[in-house]
């Protein structure tokens, strides 16, 4: 069962881009700092043209028209392509390829708002938006388009410093990746942790010094891994 | 080549690249040359790296530079006054031409029940109070009628801008929501649609039975052309939406919807500036009451006929061009 919700588009370069779709939460969130922006907006006109009268009446109902229709749409349109709330969430919104949204999506996706609200308190989105994996609602669903995290998050740090020690046997890309995967994750996990998962890579491992747990032996081991040799054994690399 | 070389190797052009990034990210002119050239060598470098399972801090980075890159690279540059132009001189009347079908079905589910109601409410005033109170009924009598209240009487020229302002927000928000209800298998945008005609309908069909039919009949002559083919058509628009979810024919059913939306959108473009036309016509000249009647539904009369005739004409190819381009394709 796959557990995370990563949504790959393909470019016509060949290379998969990785989105990563926003859940209910953000959204709901950067949803509710827009409504607030967009009251406060609201109140502000009210004062500026509620002494004006009648004119001034049709000023606030035509804002009032803009602020709950094309006040997503123009933000989406930026080069931000999020509206103050989502940008504030570190969301954007994207087409399904990943591209920039275009003017016919934006506008689409927010029309739908319509439908999503119904039949109160939108409800049908809500249920749409938990029952997908990548979390769209029906706007998006019409209009192809994708709320994503916009910024990457990084889970590894850097490989901690050691002495490089080659494997007890050549290891193959995925394992090569899982090994330098657990390194970059020293500072995260506990100790005690950390020694366990490098206790299942013990077949691989090099003896070692006497006493080395095998924490310290992987990490030697990923050091080669990355390309660090051993000077003497670089020394014997360049005369070959 | 082991990742160390490969970082080595390669970083002063994910350096640069990450500049020229921040570079278009922050102003207007940028290199956009050297970012696509960055782009396509890093693409490679990505492809490389994921290949050959580097590390993950590697292929992150690259894929973070990667993404932006293709963001600012595939970005839409033409907003033009062209685009908007082409938009209402073709697109839009082409748009309602393709889907002739829809709009039959939703000019029909708006104009029987209209024709039904009216007409009961024409034989049998008490119909009305099937569907409004008394008091809005009241309402109805005392704005059409040739009292001091009546419409338009003692308006001034404010109230007409608040009434532009009422029209832009309430009659564009009921389109816009008339064609969103069509993702639910169409019976949003029908519901819609009868709704609203029986509702009209039986106000026009009492309102000529109370023997208010000059006044009302002059009133709505002119912005109907804009209003009424307005409603219709962002029905029509729905219909093909929930169309799309009940037969997705070739497609499934997300493409299908997701086709039929981009198809959809360009007629409700037009139903907003249709709308726009019909709040501005309702609120300057509808309400005018020094105009006499007679030129009213003169004016109204060429409005019903230029909206037809647009819908139906404008943006089609002249008979020699389209012949050339076939040519051309051959």
């Amino acid at each position: 069962m796959r557990l995370d919700t990563l949504h790959t588009a393909e470019t016509p370069e060949g290379i998969a881009l990785s989105l990563r779709p926003a859940g209910i939460v953000a959204r709901g969130l950067a949803y509710l700092i827009d409504f607030a922006i967009r009251l406060c907006i609201f109140f502000g006109l009210a004062m500026l043209f509620g002494a004006l009268g009648k004119l001034g009446g049709a000023v606030l109902l035509i804002s009032y028209f803009c602020l709950e229709w094309l006040y997503p749409v123009v933000f989406e349109l930026t080069r931000a392509a999020a509206t103050p709330g989502k940008r504030a969430m570190g969301l954007r919104v994207v087409m399904d390829s990943g591209l920039p949204v275009t003017p016919a999506a934006a506008f689409t996706r927010n029309l739908l708002r319509a439908a999503d609200f119904m039949p109160s308190f939108y409800f049908a989105g809500l249920v749409s938006m938990l029952w997908r994996c990548d979390s769209k609602r029906l706007g998006d669903l019409a209009a192809g388009t994708l709320v994503v995290f916009s910024d990457q998050v990084n889970l590894h740090g850097d490989v901690p410093a050691a002495e490089p020690q080659a494997p007890a046997r050549p290891l193959s890309a995925q394992e090569q990746l899982a090994v330098v995967s657990w390194a970059g994750r020293a500072t995260r996990l506990t100790p005690e942790r950390f020694d366990e998962l490098a206790r299942i890579a013990e077949p691989v491992l090099a003896p070692g010094a006497i006493g080395a747990g095998a924490s310290q032996r992987l990490l030697e081991v990923a050091q080669w891994v990355l390309g660090r040799r051993a000077v003497a054994e670089a020394r014997e690399g360049r005369k070959q | 080549m082991t990742p160390l070389d490969f970082e080595a190797a390669y970083a002063p052009i994910w350096a640069e690249l990450e500049q020229v990034i921040g570079v278009a990210e922050s102003k207007r002119k940028f290199d956009g040359a050297r970012l696509a050239t960055l782009y396509r060598r890093v693409c490679e470098h990505l492809a490389l790296a994921q290949a050959r399972a580097y590390p993950i801090h590697l292929t992150q980075r690259l894929e973070a530079l990667t993404q932006n890159a293709h963001r600012l690279v595939y970005r839409r540059h033409d907003y033009g006054m062209a685009r908007f132009a082409r938009l209402a001189l073709v697109d839009f009347p082409e748009a309602v031409r393709a889907h002739r079908a829809f709009l039959w079905a939703a000019a029909l589910m708006f104009l029987l029940p209209l024709v039904a109601a009216g007409w009961a409410a024409y034989r049998d005033p008490g119909f009305i109070l099937h569907l409004l109170d008394a008091g809005d009924v009241q309402q109805f009598d005392a704005m059409y009628g040739d009292g001091a209240e009546a419409l338009g009487r003692k308006r001034e020229a404010d109230d007409d801008w608040e009434m532009f302002g009422y029209y832009v927000m309430h009659n564009i928000g009921i389109g816009f929501r008339c064609f969103a209800a069509g993702i639910f298998a169409g019976v949003g945008s029908a519901a819609v649609l009868v709704f609203n005609g029986i509702q009209i309908g039986a106000v026009g069909g009492y309102l000529v039975a109370a023997g208010h039919a000059g006044n009302f009949l002059s009133f709505v002559v002119t912005h109907s052309a804009f209003e009424l083919t307005a409603i219709v058509l962002a029905g029509a628009a729905g219909l093909r939406l929930g169309y799309a979810w009940l037969a997705p024919g070739r497609h499934t059913r997300l493409e299908a919807l997701r086709l039929a939306a981009r198809h959809a959108v360009v007629i409700v473009y037009g139903v907003v500036g249709l709308l726009l036309v019909a709040a501005a016509v309702e609120a300057f000249w509808s309400s005018a009451r020094w105009v006499p009647p007679a030129v009213k539904y003169g004016v109204g009369g060429a409005c019903w006929l230029m909206v037809l005739a647009y819908l139906g004409w404008q943006g089609r190819p002249r008979a020699g061009t389209s012949a050339m381009k076939e040519r051309h394709a051959g």
